[in-house]
């Protein structure tokens, strides 16, 4: 299972490229958030471009909101792949936050299934 | 208590599920005239070559009916085509077709706008923009899977369209329509004179319009 590092900002943070025949499972996702004040509102969101379809030939990209959790400053937390079931991004998967943290280090394992 | 488990009286083939170098197939009498370079002959599968090919779309739901995706599998540049039947008069194309899990379903049409699937009482046909009649002759992804595909078609040079309508399912924003290809490629060699045994071992290939009645 690939994982990939972090750091909390604004601008929405790739994890996982978006992959023509699979989607992007989450299957663990740590906040660290242990280090300095400020809380941080971590979301994962899915990025993806629709296909055509009847009426529509060129629909706008998307970007949706897939998990959101908020880690109080001085706290660490982990979900597990059954508290990340369901969350499934059908292109790329990003992570973004509500402030900008270079301490605040978010780290998601996932898989392309 | 003790038991000598007797040799088995059988044994269980089970046969390669697409077409193989050596097989026969025949076309039946009931193809139109426009097919008479394939209309009730018999021809000798002399190579194969499978060729797999993966096809994903992201489709947004909406109201009932009012958002689909056609997939239109003959050739041309259209938007909708996917330019898999062949250029070739002496191709068939035997194409394995499964669908990854989703909340979606597909509806067939051959020609395009021609259901595969009608009953026979008035209105019973594949409609969706009827909440009951979606699920007429509706494939999900489990009558189909991926791994273990179970939609065969065939496709000869100049066949009319093959349509396969894609629709999300209400209860979710978006779903990807992952739909997994494997297309045989088999070079026929016709059997002018066919024996009756070749006869009555070729796999018979008829016409679409078979389905309606």
């Amino acid at each position: 299972m690939p994982s990939l590092v972090v750091t909390a900002h604004t601008t929405a943070q790739a994890i996982a490229a978006e992959r023509g025949n699979a989607v992007v499972k989450a299957k663990s996702l740590t906040i660290d958030n242990q280090v300095g004040a400020g809380d941080c509102a971590i979301t994962i969101q899915d990025s993806f471009t629709p296909a055509p379809y009847v009426g529509v030939d060129a629909p706008g990209a998307q970007v949706i909101d897939r998990f959101r959790a908020l880690v109080e400053a001085g706290d660490i937390i982990t979900w597990g792949e059954e508290d990340l079931r369901g969350v499934k991004c059908l292109g790329a998967m990003l992570v973004d936050s509500d402030l900008i943290k270079a301490t605040c280090y978010i780290t998601v394992g996932y898989e392309h299934e | 208590m003790l038991e000598l488990v007797p040799r088995a009286q059988f044994s269980l083939v089970i046969p390669p599920k697409l077409l193989q170098e050596g097989y026969l197939v025949s076309f039946a009498s009931d193809w139109p005239s426009t097919h008479n370079a394939i209309r009730e002959k018999t021809f000798r599968i002399d190579a194969v070559n499978q060729v797999p090919y993966d096809r994903s779309y992201i489709l947004p739901t909406g109201a009932v009916g009012t958002l689909y995706r056609d997939v239109d599998f003959s050739n041309g540049s259209g938007a909708f085509q996917e330019s898999i039947y062949p250029e070739n008069q002496n191709t068939l194309f035997e194409v394995l077709l499964g669908f990854k899990p989703g909340n979606f379903l597909s509806h067939w049409y051959l020609p395009a706008g021609k259901s595969i699937h009608n009953l026979e009482y008035a209105q019973m046909y594949p409609d969706l923009t009827n909440a009951d009649r979606m699920y007429l002759g509706a494939r999900q992804p489990k009558d189909s899977p991926y791994e273990d595909p179970r939609i065969k078609l065939y496709f000869v040079k100049d066949l009319a369209p093959l349509i396969m309508r894609l629709y999300v399912l209400a209860g979710v924003d978006f779903e990807k329509i992952v739909v997994g290809l494997t297309i045989n490629k088999c070079l026929m060699r016709e059997i002018a004179q066919p024996t009756d045994d070749q006869k009555l071992k070729a796999k018979v290939i008829r016409y679409f319009n078979y389905l309606r009645w």
